[in-house]
């Protein structure tokens, strides 16, 4: 099922950044393996076009022939990270605002819309403060003024109306998506509608309404029942969370929490908008069928046209070393599951690449330690699946093992499996044969995310705004051929120690299935 | 109290003030609802068609854009042939085709070599077939054509991965209540299709019949090159894989069984209300039918109405009125499954909070007898004309996907061109024939209903949509 707008949740899968670098052949056979990378980093390099606009914004425009299409992606230095106390969630429901139309699309009557809006905005004031008055008369007369009002908005404003536009031009994969660390927006479009790509998100930059505001706010209230409340693993990932990162933002729910998410008000969204929306904060990648000269134009003369405003910059506390084992049980009626985490430096510390390694070692494919070890051996997990940058990159994170028991077998037969290979791997150095492996897993997989246009496009932009350029998007193949099985286990002794760890365990309530 | 962060946003608003001075669109920007493109024809190149000694044809596609390789044969053993009694048997034929080693080779040892050439070999069956896939290095093509071959050919079915995958797969079957989703959509294809096999899901009982004796047979029975179409895509000379494959996959000889019986499709479910009792903050709605097979004149007159009810995205009727108007759910939209042997299944759905229930209830049902009963109008017709007509492009942006379709198209019997015919019909196609159409397939007295959700806190008994069955969770 198609699933618009979609807030991506803590994702178990990679990030986009290193973690998965940018992979230049595979060889089987060493001897191959250093023509390969040079040639196709060589061609991928020619083809990327880039322009720094006047107002700090970035364009990347990359030639990509085979096929009359060209894929968007406008990525924000703003996730959250970022968000104020109070307002967790914030960055989200801000990323199902921000393509609501603006003031020359969504609506024919621009000027009582406004108003309308403001009149909306006060009423959603004044009952909250009624509330806090425990005046039920007062609440239930601005209660019925106050959805008086919105229905008021809504007749002034066209139904989706840049969607609808997107969609009837051939609009394909339009969607969007909060992280942490980045929100970024996604389409891809018939390669000769450039123009209007670039007439329709430049506005939104600079002309955004929130129209709907309280209507989408219940929108993003049954997202977070759907994923983190009736979801196991929503709630499991959430504990862990709150658990492995106390003070950190890392450590708060990304969807926000169902109280906060009740509170929001237009005024304090459109506010955290104006405090990161910025052209300086945003890379814009298209990857297609592009002409270098007339399309860079088109999209400079429009994203040209967004001015430049200050930004708030987020502080972000120092991190607490950990000195003891955490955990965390949460009854919840489900089959067991278990999230185990240690905490780790992100890039460009060496240390994160060497973790990527170990992460395929570990957790990918049929031939990794973990898999053989729980579910073809032991056979006390039915999955087992592991992630070396969570829940994003841009602070301190997290190496973390996920895995479901297979009944009867425990949450602690999984653990005590898990900690004997992560003893294994800080005990005994990896043979070559199995170092080179993962080197090859690593290089293959990223090999092919570059084979279509929104994924390349994903990583050329991830890299640009947060690795310090595109380029690294080929920089650091060369760092991991150069990682050693000694360091490896350095790395584990160091990461992999009982008293760094946090443990979340998910159970059904004692009696329940 | 929530006003920790009002110094926050205070210093934000002083941001926006500064930044409003600024804001305004250039004069000169168009209006984008009024800008116009010419439409783009692209035809992607067709792949190029071989057959081999054996009678299994091939769809080979050079692409040198990177130094890889992919390829899948698609194999008539699908889902559907599992005998009643052990459900799930295509499924863990494929999955044992993939786990229990090959052409002599042990599990341990195929997995090892993939892994080490960064290749995959994968195998999976669906409703209408199985599919043998892999991708490769080019520099490695020899090696992982060797070893997918003997996957598809010469499965050993080790007896102890056959266990461990029986494990796996009653761990899955322990875990589909866990997820209230999966669940409603397990419940639901099982009733809308009641009696047959493309509704029915594996169960500790079907798991626990299946012996190895069995997965041997079905290979032995439907895996054959008479059932088999392959296609291959990347960078090689097609000339030297044609070759290759004449070599090894163009001797496999075997006799292909007859087909089993597979029971009628009943196209009229007992419309009922069936019910799953879960404590879960939102309420799994699903509602539909069976419609009509693919590409057939009414299908493609349905996909119009069923892109205008709620397959369309943003723009559908349900998305706006559930979720944009009311804001009564994130996920809410319609599906029309596409069905060759047997009737695709229609499908509304919207996952809502527990107190709103039968509100949406109403809003889905109300919006399915609308559309029956007065139609789409001529401008939802035009937008959701233009949309499939210019999304169309984007099936031939990727030449793996162009070659894999060609394949799965011979294997299911479609006619060649048949969607050159659908996008010619959808664009001559006038509101009466969408309202046909509508009416075809959407019975509001034949609706199969399926909710799973708090009955306690419902705002209205499931009772007023009809004959409640309670499923009991197990």
């Amino acid at each position: 099922m198609r699933q618009p707008r979609e807030a991506r949740g803590p994702s178990l899968a990679p990030r986009t950044r290193r973690a998965r670098p940018v992979a230049v052949a595979l060889v089987a056979l060493a001897t191959a393996a250093l023509v390969l990378p040079a040639a196709l980093a060589q061609d991928l390099a020619s083809r990327v076009h880039t322009a720094t606009l006047d107002n700090g914004m970035r364009i990347l425009l990359v030639e990509q022939h085979a096929a009359p299409v060209v894929s968007f992606d406008l990525m924000f230095d703003v996730g959250g990270v970022d968000e104020p106390p109070g307002l967790g969630g914030i960055a989200h429901m801000v990323e199902h605002m921000a393509f609501k139309g603006t003031t020359t699309i969504g609506t024919d009557h621009p000027a009582q819309e406004r108003q309308a809006l403001t009149d909306v905005e006060v009423l959603a004031y004044a009952l909250a403060n009624a509330r806090g008055k425990s005046d039920p008369a007062l609440v239930d007369t601005l209660q019925k003024e106050f959805m008086a009002a919105r229905k008021q908005a809504q007749s002034l404003a066209s139904q989706a109306p840049l969607d609808s536009i997107l969609s009837v031009n051939g609009a394909v994969g339009l969607n969007a998506s909060t992280g942490y660390d980045t929100t970024h927006y996604v389409v891809s479009l018939p390669a000769n509608r450039v123009e209007l790509y670039a007439r329709i998100y430049a506005d939104e930059m600079a002309n955004a309404v929130f129209r709907s505001f309280y209507e989408e706010r219940d929108v993003v209230r049954e997202e977070r029942r759907q994923r983190s409340e009736d979801d196991p693993q929503g709630v499991l990932m959430e504990a862990f969370l709150t658990e492995a990162f106390p003070g950190s933002p890392y450590g708060r729910p990304l969807i926000g929490s169902a109280s906060a998410i009740e509170g929001y008000t237009a005024t304090e969204a459109h506010a955290f908008y104006q405090a990161f929306y910025a052209p300086d904060r945003a890379v814009l990648v298209a990857v297609g069928d592009l002409d270098p000269v007339k399309d860079m134009a088109t999209l400079e003369r429009y994203f040209g046209a967004v001015p430049a405003h200050p930004t708030l910059h987020t502080r972000f506390p120092a991190p607490v070393a950990q000195t003891v084992e955490r955990r965390t049980t949460v009854t919840f009626q489900a089959q067991p599951q278990i999230m185990i985490g240690y905490p780790k430096a992100t890039y460009p510390a060496r240390e994160a690449y060497v973790l990527d390694l170990v992460d395929a070692l570990l957790g990918q494919g049929r031939t990794s330690r973990l898999y053989k070890r729980l579910v073809v051996q032991d056979q006390v997990a039915t999955s087992v699946q592991t992630s070396s940058s969570f829940p994003g990159t841009r602070l301190p994170d997290a190496f973390i093992i996920y895995a479901l028991p297979r009944a009867p077998h425990t949450t602690a037969e999984v653990e005590a499996d898990v900690y004997d290979e992560l003893h294994k791997l800080a005990t005994e150095p990896v043979s070559d044969h199995e170092l080179q492996k993962v080197k090859n897993l690593v290089r293959a997989s990223t090999l092919r995310t570059w084979s279509s246009n929104a994924g390349l496009a994903q990583a050329l932009a991830y890299n640009e705004l947060f690795a310090g350029g595109w380029e690294h998007l080929m920089g650091d193949l060369e760092t991991y051929d150069s990682v050693t099985a000694q360091e490896i286990q350095a790395v584990a002794q160091q990461v992999f120690a009982a008293q760094h760890r946090t443990v979340a365990v998910l159970q059904p309530p004692k009696g329940g299935s | 109290m929530r006003r920790a962060h009002a110094a926050w946003t205070v210093a934000a608003s002083v941001l926006a003030a500064l930044a409003l001075q600024a804001r305004a669109q250039p004069a000169d920007w168009p209006d984008p609802a009024a800008m116009t493109f010419p439409p783009i024809h692209f035809q992607a190149p067709a792949p190029q068609k071989a057959v081999l000694a054996n009678g299994i044809t091939v769809y080979l596609a050079e692409d040198h854009a990177l130094p890889l390789v992919q390829g899948v044969a698609y194999v008539a053993a699908p889902g559907v042939y599992d005998p009643p009694d052990k459900v799930g048997l295509a499924s863990f034929t494929a999955r044992l085709l993939r786990d229990g080693g090959a052409g002599g080779m042990s599990p341990d040892t195929i997995d090892e070599q993939l892994a080490y050439l960064g290749a995959s070999v994968e195998a999976s069956s669906s409703d209408h077939f199985a599919s043998v896939s892999f991708s490769s290095l080019a520099v490695n093509i020899d090696q992982v054509l060797s070893i997918w071959q003997d996957v598809l050919t010469r499965p050993d079915f080790a007896q102890a991965r056959i266990e461990v995958e029986r494990q796996r797969q009653l761990e899955a079957i322990r875990r589909v209540v866990d997820n209230p989703v999966q669940l409603a959509v397990r419940e639901f294809s099982y009733r809308v299709a009641e009696g047959h096999p493309s509704g029915a899901y594996p169960t500790a009982e079907t798991i626990d019949a299946i012996q190895r004796s069995d997965l041997v047979a079905f290979h032995d029975a439907y895996y054959a090159p008479a059932s088999t179409v392959v296609a291959i895509t990347g960078d090689f000379d097609a000339k030297q894989m044609l070759a290759k494959l004449g070599a090894t996959l163009g001797r496999w000889q075997h006799p292909l069984a007859p087909k089993p019986t597979i029971p009628a499709f009943n196209e009229h479910p007992a419309p009922k209300v069936y019910f799953v009792q879960k404590d879960v903050q939102q309420s799994i709605i699903l509602i539909g039918q069976p419609a009509m097979r693919a590409y057939t004149p009414s299908y493609d007159a349905f996909t119009v109405a069923d892109q205008i009810l709620g397959a369309g995205g943003f723009t559908s009727r349900l998305f706006t009125d559930i979720r944009t108007k009311r804001g009564l759910a994130y996920s809410t939209g319609s599906q029309l499954t596409q069905g060759f042997a047997y009737p695709g299944i229609f499908l509304a759905y919207a996952f809502t909070r527990t107190d709103a229930t039968g509100q949406v209830l109403h809003l889905i049902l109300d919006e399915i007898a609308r559309l029956r009963d007065e139609g789409v109008t001529p401008a939802e017709l035009g937008q959701a004309r233009e949309q499939i007509v210019n999304q169309a492009v984007f099936r031939d942006t990727s030449v793996a996907a162009t070659t894999e379709r060609t394949a799965r198209v011979q294997l299911l019997g479609l006619e060649p061109g048949y969607f050159e015919t659908y996008l010619q019909t959808v664009q001559s196609i006038t509101p009466a024939e969408v309202q046909a159409a509508a009416r075809q397939v959407l019975d509001p007295h034949g609706l199969v209903i399926m909710v799973v959700g708090n009955a306690s806190a419902f705002d209205e008994p499931l009772s007023d949509f009809g004959q409640v069955v309670t499923i009991p969770l197990q």
